[in-house]
């Protein structure tokens, strides 16, 4: 089902209100209105010009990270949403981005440069490992991604060593622009806008002939064949895609963390990307607000304050279970009890539940 | 003596570590491509399976002072499945059916509750918890998934091992644990495990084989032949490869198909936990354990994932190459890249595997 669903007696007068990304006026008010108060947050934070302190400065820290993995996500919603490629290996992809950028900017390369060089790399990695897909699809190419989180990080750990510092941190140098440091509210800004024209570009291919291309893929291979499409060509052109996005974040990533280790990237890191997709809802461009956003503010806010009850009634009431443990076993506890009730009660997530309420709303007092 | 410039006795001691270490590899094999054959689910939660069933043979093999409440709730279990779950030939009274359920439930609290054969309280606790495990995950994660795209039950267990990861943390922690089963107790009353077999003056020095390695090569290849025959020749393995076969025509000539799906993670359940405790006798019992299981992925893409004889071939082959490759190249590369540029190439030349069936696709 696509993004687009509309009630009856919603007409477009002209083709700049077809061509328009938010097609209602409603939807307009929305989108503004939620990047207004995106752009004012940190305006409200210790930090800003006027000194009220009404936004935790680590709450800024949380946005910048949704940000992040929102193009992360929104990659693997193009290769996995729209084209129906399953891949496990997204944190890798993210990987290489982010050792491309560190690495070109410990050289001396200025970081408007090193980014979309590492993006555009990361691509190329992408290519590599979506050739598996000419033979095999399925499950079968979830394997061969699977290879790809296991071979990049022990590429990075070992014969790259010298230049990634193999398992231990590489720091990373500040990027700056014309001499202004972007650390701070630059970098805040500089993210969400990287991240908005990500998200712009994926909803604008997902509407040509290439993104049609990928629905078609995903719905029936064999029959878009017999369309005419070139499957394999299209598959690895999502695959490029998708790495893309991922060398992006992992790039962005790289300067907001200003120190990345391999271990940031490993299987784990992959699933939860893949967990953000599957909440959000595959398959709809607004999928990755969706699900980075719930998965994120679960992850960094409410886990957080929650463990210390935690930690103070769960000894009492089962008695084996040591206080100690409690910090490390309760994020994957949540997390996964979270995901599968998402997967048994709606596999289609939040992004389409958004559509059906939309609707609902529009055609109240009737049900259909 | 140098083979491609080891030395032989190097390349003959990490051939034969290989094939006692893929003995085990297949066993681990084995309970993924069970679940596999009869509900078409690929497990990657079985890694995680793994510890959890491995660290309940620990806690009934170690600890002494085990609450009671545990073997009561386990063997109450087992009461639930014995009346409820199973169906009994109908020449049986339904006294003779009671008397055989209160007998088995009275056997298996005794043995839980008894300290003086901790091995046996181990080995039955662990076969009840881990099938235990199995049989929850399947009702609770697996069954309400039925009709739902490969994509949402491959991520389904994926998340099911991120929680199992949770619960075993939650309950033992994240410490390294020794599993002393084969092991005699030296004169300070500590676990010593017994002295490795030494093969002298073969190709140029000594080949060692530890003993418990050996030992736990012939519990893994018993149990694999026990599998063989019992898919074989018994009523419940025909009829889970009947299910496997075609799940409509099973339903149709009376299997109790949903039953056969429940048995198949129980025995997947148990075969991980017998799998994983094997493997932590010979070293140690680590957190890590689930990476285990992610390198014996390949191997069970390189059998073929519907094959049982493929999943031994594929352990073994596994196994020799990853402990060859760590002579060849260290051990970084033998058990870290190896399995997956196996797999890769799998991949790419058969993606079928040796004895899978091949897929063919209509419009």
């Amino acid at each position: 089902m696509s993004a687009n669903i509309r009630p009856s007696g919603v007409f477009d007068t002209s083709y700049a209100q077809e061509m328009h990304i938010n097609r209602t006026r409603f939807d307009q008010i929305l989108s503004a209105g939620f990047l207004g108060v995106i752009l004012a947050l940190p305006l409200l934070s210790r930090s800003g010009p006027f000194g009220i302190d009404l936004v935790q400065p680590g709450f800024l820290g949380t946005v910048e990270r949704i940000a992040i993995l929102m193009i992360a996500v929104q990659g693997l919603n193009l290769l996995v949403g729209y084209t129906g490629q399953i891949t496990l290996g997204q944190a890798a992809f993210m990987a290489v981005g982010a050792y491309g950028t560190a690495i070109l900017m410990r050289n001396g390369v200025t970081f408007w440069f090193a980014l979309p060089i590492a993006a555009l790399f990361t691509g190329l990695v992408g290519l590599i490992f979506g050739l598996p897909s000419l033979r095999v699809k399925g499950f079968y190419l979830a394997m061969a991604t699977l290879a790809a989180q296991f071979i990049i990080p022990w590429l990075l750990r070992n014969p790259l060593a010298p230049l990634t510092n193999g398992a231990s941190p590489l720091p990373v140098p500040r990027a700056d622009l014309f001499g202004l440091e972007i650390s701070g509210l630059p970098l805040y800004y500089l993210l969400i806008i990287v991240c908005l024209l990500a998200m712009i570009a994926a909803r604008n291919i997902i509407r040509t002939r290439t993104g049609r291309a990928f629905v078609s893929i995903r719905d029936n291979d064999v029959a878009a064949e017999l369309l005419g499409i070139n499957v394999f060509a299209y598959k690895l052109r999502a695959f490029f895609i998708c790495a893309v996005y991922a060398g992006l974040a992992g790039g962005l990533l790289a300067i907001e963390a200003r120190s990345i280790s391999p271990d940031r990237f490993d299987l784990r890191n992959s699933i939860e990307l893949l967990a953000m997709l599957i909440v959000g809802g595959a398959g709809f461009s607004q999928a990755p607000i969706f699900g980075v956003s719930l998965l994120a503010i679960l992850r960094e806010t409410v886990i957080p304050s929650i463990t210390p009850s935690l930690q103070e009634w769960l000894p009492r009431l089962l008695p084996f279970v040591d206080s100690v443990n409690i910090n490390a076993a309760i994020a994957p506890i949540i997390f996964g009890a979270v995901l599968i009730a998402f997967l048994i009660i709606e596999p289609r997530g939040l992004a389409y539940r958004w559509e059906i309420l939309k609707i609902s709303w529009k055609i109240r007092p009737f049900s259909y | 003596m140098d083979i491609l410039g080891q030395p032989g006795f190097a390349v003959l001691q990490g051939l034969v570590t290989g094939v006692l270490t893929g003995g085990i590899y297949a066993l681990i094999a084995l309970g993924i491509v069970i679940i596999n054959k009869a509900s078409g689910v690929f497990n990657f939660a079985h890694g995680y399976m793994m510890l959890l069933g491995a660290l309940i043979f620990w806690t009934f093999f170690q600890n002494q002072q085990l609450a009671p409440v545990v073997a009561f709730a386990l063997s109450g279990a087992l009461l639930a499945i014995l009346s409820t779950g199973i169906r009994y030939p109908a020449t049986w009274t339904r006294g003779g059916r009671v008397a055989f359920i209160a007998a088995a439930w009275a056997t298996v609290g005794f043995i839980l509750l008894q300290t003086d054969n901790l091995f046996l309280r181990a080995l039955v606790g662990t076969a009840l918890g881990a099938a235990l495990v199995g049989l929850l995950i399947e009702r609770l994660t697996i069954r309400p998934l039925i009709g739902q795209p490969l994509f949402t039950t491959v991520m389904m267990t994926l998340v099911v091992g991120e929680v199992l990861l949770g619960i075993t943390q939650l309950t033992w922690g994240s410490v390294d644990r020794s599993l002393p089963i084969f092991a005699t107790v030296n004169a300070l009353g500590l676990p010593q495990a017994y002295p490795p077999i030494r093969i002298r003056d073969v190709l140029g020095g000594t080949v060692v084989i530890k003993t418990e390695l050996l030992i736990a090569f012939g519990i893994a290849v018993a149990a694999f032949t026990g599998f063989v025959l019992f898919f074989r020749y018994t009523r419940l393995g025909l009829s889970m490869r009947a299910t496997a076969e075609n799940a409509d025509l099973a339903q149709a000539v009376g299997l109790r198909v949903r039953a056969v799906l429940a048995v198949a993670w129980a025995i997947a359940g148990a075969l991980a936990a017998l799998a994983a405790t094997l493997h932590g006798s010979s070293t140690a019992l680590s957190i890590t354990m689930p990476g285990l299981a992610l390198r014996v992925f390949p191997a069970v893409l390189l059998g073929g994932l519907e094959s049982i004889g493929g999943a031994f071939v594929g352990g073994i082959v596994i196994g020799v190459a990853e402990k060859l490759g760590t002579v060849y190249f260290g051990s970084d590369v033998g058990e870290q890249l190896i399995p997956f540029v196996v797999l890769m190439i799998i991949l790419v030349v058969r993606p079928s595997g040796l004895f899978g069936e091949e897929r063919i696709e209509r419009v």
